[in-house]
C-alpha cells in the first residue's frame, strides 16, 4: 500500500492535470480536503488563468480560514490575475493580517475586480478577539478607505463599497460618529446621479434600510 | 454580446473635452481623431458639437487600405461606437448610421448596427431585417479568407432586440439563427427573441448555453441573459464557470432591465456573494 497521504496524492494529481477540466476537478478535490498543507498549492492555482479552478481554490482557501493567510500573503504582487483571487480569499477569510493588503488594494489597485473584493473584505474583518482600542483603530482605517472609494470610477467597486459600508456599520455602536459617517457614505451612493447606475443606488438604499431596523 | 470598449492606440495623458473635440475636428492626423472619437463616447460627452463632429467622422470612411496605419475607417468605427454611447442625444445621426450599415467594411457595419440598437432606432428595423433575411446559410456563412461571417450577425440580431419591436417579420428573420452552427450566434438569437417576446423558452435556451464547454460561449450567454434581464436565470448565472465580473454585469442587467420574481433583495444578495 502507498504511504502517500491523501492530500499529497491530490496535490500530485493537480500538478499533473493536463487540461483545464482536469485542473478544475483536481482543484475541487484538493480544496475539499480541508488540510492546511494544501494552501500553497491552492494559492498557485490562482495564477493559472482558469476561472473555474480559481473559484474552487478560493473556496478551499476560505474554508481553511486563518491557516491559509500566510500562503496568501506570500503571493507575487506582479501577478494581477492571481492577486485578484487572493484578495477575494483574504476578504472572505476576514483575518486582520490581510488589512494592509486590502487597504492597499482598494486604494490603488488598477484592476477593478481587486478593488471590488477588497471593499467587501474591509467590511468583514473579524475583530472580536482584539482589544477594543485596536478594534476601533482598524474600523477607522476601514471606514476611511471605504468612504474614499465611494467615488471610485467603476460601478462595481461602488457597489462593493455599499456592501462593505453596511457590514462595517452593523458592527459599530448606533449613534457613534463612525456609524454616522458610514451611513452618510451610503446616502451619497444612494443619491448619486453622476453616472451611478440604479443597481448601486438600490444596494445602498437596502443597506440604509437594514441599518435603520437594527 | 456587447463589444468591449476599444482601448485607444495611445493611452497618454488624460485630456479635456475641448481637447477631444479639437482632435476629432482636425484632419491631419487620423490617430488623433480616433482617440478623440473614443474619448467623447467613453465620457458620454454632452457637448453640442460632439454629435455633429462624430457624424462627420462617420462620413469620412472609405474603401479599406490595410497598409495605412490608423485608417479613416477605424475613426469611423469609433465614431459609430461613440454615437451609440451618446444615445439618446445622437438621434440626429440615425440616417448616417443607416448609410454606414450598407458599407463594404463589415467591421463598420457591425459598429453601425450596435449603435442603431443603442439608439433604439425603429427606422433601422427594415434594413437590419434585410441584412439577415438570407439566413444562416448566406448572411451567416463564414467569409472565405476570414473567420468573420458575411454579415455581422451577432450585432444585427442584438440590435433588433435592443430596438424591441415585436413584429412577426422580425421574429421570422431572427428564428432561423437559433440553428446557426456557432453557439454565440444562437445565443444572440435567443437573447433577441427573449427581449422581444419575454417567452421563458428563450431564457432557458440561454441558461443551457451557460454550461457550454467553451468559456467564450458561456460569457456570451451571460451577457445575453443580462441584456434581456431574465430574472429566473439568476442562480444559473451565479453558478456559471466564468469570471465573477461578468456574472455581476449579468446580474446587474437582471436588476435593472428585468422585473417580477425573484425580487431585488434576492438578486442583490446573489451579487454580494460574488464580490
Amino acid at each position: 500500500m502507498s504511504q502517500v497521504s491523501p492530500v499529497a496524492a491530490r496535490i500530485a494529481a493537480l500538478q499533473q492535470a493536463g487540461s483545464a477540466m482536469a485542473l478544475l476537478e483536481a482543484t475541487q478535490e484538493l480544496a475539499s480536503c480541508a488540510d492546511a498543507s494544501a494552501a500553497p498549492v491552492l494559492v498557485e492555482v490562482l495564477g493559472f488563468n482558469n476561472p473555474g479552478a480559481a473559484v474552487a481554490a478560493v473556496e478551499g482557501l476560505i474554508s481553511l480560514g486563518t491557516a491559509a493567510v500566510e500562503a496568501l500573503l506570500q503571493l507575487d504582487p506582479e501577478n494581477y490575475g492571481a492577486r485578484a483571487w487572493a484578495v477575494r480569499a483574504l476578504a472572505g477569510i476576514g483575518d486582520v493580517r490581510g488589512l494592509e493588503l486590502l487597504l492597499d488594494a482598494l486604494g490603488s489597485d488598477v484592476v477593478a475586480s481587486v478593488r471590488r473584493a477588497a471593499a467587501k473584505g474591509l467590511g468583514q474583518l473579524q475583530l472580536s478577539e482584539l482589544p477594543p482600542a485596536q478594534q476601533q483603530d482598524i474600523q477607522r482605517q476601514c471606514l476611511g478607505a471605504l468612504l474614499a472609494a465611494t467615488s471610485d470610477g467603476e460601478w462595481v467597486v461602488r457597489y462593493a463599497v455599499a456592501v462593505g459600508l453596511e457590514l462595517l456599520a452593523a458592527g459599530l455602536p448606533a449613534g457613534s460618529p463612525e456609524r454616522q459617517l458610514a451611513q452618510q457614505g451610503l446616502l451619497t451612493l444612494q443619491e448619486a446621479t453622476d453616472g451611478t447606475p440604479p443597481v448601486v443606488q438600490r444596494r445602498a438604499k437596502l443597506a440604509l434600510s437594514r441599518l435603520e431596523l437594527q | 454580446m456587447a463589444d468591449a470598449d476599444a482601448s485607444p492606440p495611445q493611452a497618454g495623458e488624460p485630456i479635456s473635452e475641448q481637447e477631444a473635440l479639437r482632435r476629432l475636428r482636425q484632419s491631419e492626423d487620423s490617430s488623433q481623431q480616433y482617440y478623440g472619437a473614443w474619448w467623447l463616447g467613453r465620457m458620454r460627452s454632452q457637448h453640442p458639437e460632439a454629435v455633429p463632429l462624430l457624424q462627420q467622422a462617420l462620413r469620412q470612411r472609405r474603401p479599406r487600405d490595410s497598409g495605412a496605419g490608423v485608417e479613416e475607417n477605424a475613426v469611423a468605427r469609433n465614431a459609430a461606437r461613440a454615437l451609440g454611447k451618446l444615445a439618446p442625444a445622437a438621434q440626429a445621426a440615425i440616417p448616417d448610421l443607416l448609410d454606414t450599415l450598407q458599407d463594404a467594411d463589415d467591421g463598420l457595419r457591425e459598429a453601425a448596427a450596435r449603435a442603431l440598437g443603442q439608439l433604439a432606432a425603429k427606422a433601422a428595423i427594415e434594413a437590419l431585417c434585410e441584412k439577415l433575411a438570407s439566413g444562416p446559410a448566406v448572411a451567416g456563412a463564414q467569409q472565405t479568407n476570414s473567420p468573420r461571417l458575411v454579415e455581422p450577425c451577432e450585432a444585427l440580431l442584438e440590435a433588433l432586440g435592443d430596438i424591441g419591436v415585436n413584429e412577426p417579420r422580425v421574429l421570422a428573420v431572427v428564428k432561423p439563427f437559433l440553428a446557426h452552427e456557432r453557439p454565440v450566434i444562437r445565443s444572440a438569437a435567443a437573447r433577441t427573441l427573449l427581449q422581444l417576446s419575454g417567452e421563458a423558452r428563450w431564457g432557458e435556451l440561454l441558461v443551457d448555453l451557460l454550461d457550454h464547454p467553451q468559456l467564450q460561449v458561456r460569457r456570451a450567454a451571460l451577457m445575453d441573459l443580462g441584456a434581456a434581464g431574465w430574472r429566473p436565470g439568476y442562480k444559473a448565472i451565479a453558478a456559471t464557470l466564468a469570471e465573477n465580473s461578468l456574472k455581476l454585469m449579468a446580474l446587474r442587467g437582471l436588476v435593472e432591465q428585468g422585473n417580477g420574481d425573484p425580487g431585488d433583495e434576492a438578486l442583490l444578495a446573489c451579487m454580494d456573494a460574488l464580490l
